[in-house]
């Protein structure tokens, strides 16, 4: 269970934040002010932070940019700014992604859960969506228990798609996570790779998850539309 | 009599006067020097005579007096008054509605009291304009802690009513975002945002991709078309913004198992094509100047999106436009 330093000042909505994720199988600590997470982080380790931007005792960028330029657990940050140029400044300052207020719980654990999976941060084997499981250790994947037999290429897509999952991953970036520089890549290359990893879901019945937005990218979502 | 309105007028009465009142004395002086009665008038013999007199020392030295006067004074106003002109176009043609300034000094100096005047008022304006945005933005950033609690603690409610709930704080949290937005466009802060070069149709894949995720969980698909682009110079969140409103407009009236486009099919320019029925021309105008007219009634929950896109469209030099046939709504850019 991953473990989150909620900081936040207002109490309601801390208490109201860790509640609601403790649904969502996260366990939260609250601090209300950067002292106190200061003093938390002191004693315990967390898997990532969730970052309130106007403390009582300091603004939440300047302490990120002071305290972990490069290290440390990944920030999410919680802003009620939201206007047109601040929305780069937080992940300037070393945060990994910021919501603007006012967000769902989903929306919450869906951020967190792309920033825990993202590489090199927090060493996690086995990445999992819906219902599709993918070890990156031994490079296999499996539908509801079921293996899949994946070409390299197969699963060097579904591997990528599944760490960002939720999010458009876009066509360049998987061409150059694919194939080599040196790699002539034609245009229905890709394609037929997606298609042949839909088909292979598909057939497995992780049915309707692995989704095209033609023109732009790929995107791997954790649930079903509703319908 | 009322006074004529305009200066040349009132000096044309003047004048007239001053040539009335001269004729008259120089009448009477002569009369007195040449000892002219009303009986010589009545003189066959001596009218002539007379009649002379009158020309040579009344008429003639008023005529040489009066035309040079007139043609000078004349001329000295359309002077004076050129540099008034020459404000009032600059005004006209100013494309901002903020920081127009009358140059005092440039004026003939009794009209600096009042340039001045008008520029202290303006001073007002703006201070008052500026100080309403910034109030909109401190409310719209105030409300966000208050809804942000509401839809946490929607969250741990079930059933249809929480749902119907869920959209109604979506809604409004989609006019806070869009007044926050508008308080930025407006103000000086946009015209301080250096321009950069955009790259317009990379910014259609970014806010395709931004937008798609939402877009799928609500059953309706969204793809971006056409491979032609143009980069201009321009505020790329700004235009970021103006291109996710269309986005976020088309989405809310496109059913759902239905598309929207987005597309990148002329260089220098963008257009959203929806499921919808298409907006007419008067109506875009309406809705894009519901700011204007202050009309915040919104019946199809459209909100300020329209008129913060067309502002946005605006302080770039480009327009918004719609294609209703095609259902679709085009940002066009200048001068590519």
């Amino acid at each position: 269970m991953a473990r989150l330093l909620v900081i936040e000042d207002n109490e309601r909505l801390a208490t109201l934040i860790a509640e609601g994720l403790a649904g969502l199988g996260y366990r939260s600590d609250i601090a209300h002010s950067l002292a106190d997470a200061d003093a938390a982080l002191a004693v315990a380790a967390f898997d990532a932070l969730v970052l309130d931007l106007g403390l009582p005792d300091g603004d939440g960028l300047d302490w990120l940019r002071a305290r972990q330029p490069g290290g440390g657990p990944p920030a999410l940050i919680l802003t009620a700014r939201g206007g047109l140029e601040d929305r780069v400044a937080g992940l300037d300052a070393g945060a990994d992604d910021y919501l603007v207020k006012p967000f769902s719980v989903e929306e919450l654990a869906a951020r967190l859960r792309a920033l825990l999976r993202r590489p090199g941060r927090r060493a996690e084997p086995v990445l999992k969506v819906g219902a599709i499981r993918y070890d990156t250790v031994s490079r296999s994947a499996s539908v509801g228990g079921r293996p899949l037999d994946l070409a390299r290429r197969e699963a060097d897509l579904l591997e990528l798609l599944l760490r960002r999952a939720g999010q458009v991953v876009r066509r360049r970036s998987i061409e150059d996570a694919l194939y080599r520089f040196d790699e002539a890549v034609t245009p229905n290359a890709l394609e037929a790779i997606v298609s042949r990893l839909r088909r292979k879901l598909d057939e497995a019945g992780a049915v309707g998850q692995l989704h095209t937005v033609r023109g732009v990218g790929y995107l791997l979502r954790e649930t079903e539309p509703l319908s | 009599m009322k006074p004529a309105n305009s200066i040349v007028g009132r000096l044309t009465l003047s004048l007239t006067l001053v040539a009335l009142i001269g004729a008259v004395l120089l009448l009477l002086f002569i009369g007195v020097e040449y000892r002219i009665s009303f009986a010589d008038l009545s003189d066959a013999l001596a009218l002539p005579a007379v009649v002379h007199e009158l020309n040579e020392h009344v008429v003639v030295p008023m005529l040489l007096l009066a035309t040079p006067m007139t043609v000078t004074a004349l001329w000295a106003i359309r002077r004076a008054i050129e540099p008034l002109e020459e404000a009032a176009r600059k005004i006209d043609a100013a494309k901002e509605a903020r920081g127009v300034r009358v140059d005092a000094e440039s004026l003939p100096l009794e009209a600096r009291p009042f340039a001045r005047s008008i520029n202290a008022l303006l001073d007002r304006v703006d201070a008052a304009a500026a100080m309403h945005e910034a109030f909109a933005a401190d409310i719209a950033h105030e409300l966000r802690t208050p809804l942000t609690l509401l839809s946490l603690e929607l969250d741990q409610l079930d059933g249809a009513k929480a749902e119907r709930l869920r959209v109604d704080v979506g809604a409004m949290r989609r006019l806070i975002d869009q007044l926050m937005v508008l308080a930025q466009i407006d103000a000086e802060r946009l015209a301080q945002m250096a321009p950069t070069p955009v790259d317009l149709g990379e910014l259609a894949g970014d806010v395709v991709a931004q937008m798609a995720p939402a877009a799928l969980a609500d059953g309706k698909q969204i793809e971006l078309s056409g491979e032609d682009s143009a980069v201009i110079a321009g505020r790329r969140e700004a235009i970021a913004a103006a291109l996710r409103n269309l986005v976020e407009n088309a989405l809310r009236v496109t059913p759902a198992g239905q598309t929207v486009v987005v597309l990148a099919d002329r260089p220098g320019e963008l257009a959203v094509r929806d499921g919808g029925e298409g907006l007419s021309s008067e109506r875009l105008k309406i809705l894009v100047e519901r700011l204007r007219r202050a009309d915040h009634a919104s019946s199809n929950g459209a909100g300020l999106g329209l008129a913060i896109v067309a502002r946005i469209m605006a302080a770039h030099g480009g327009r918004l436009a719609t294609n209703p046939e095609q259902r679709e709504l085009r940002l066009i850019f200048p001068g590519v």
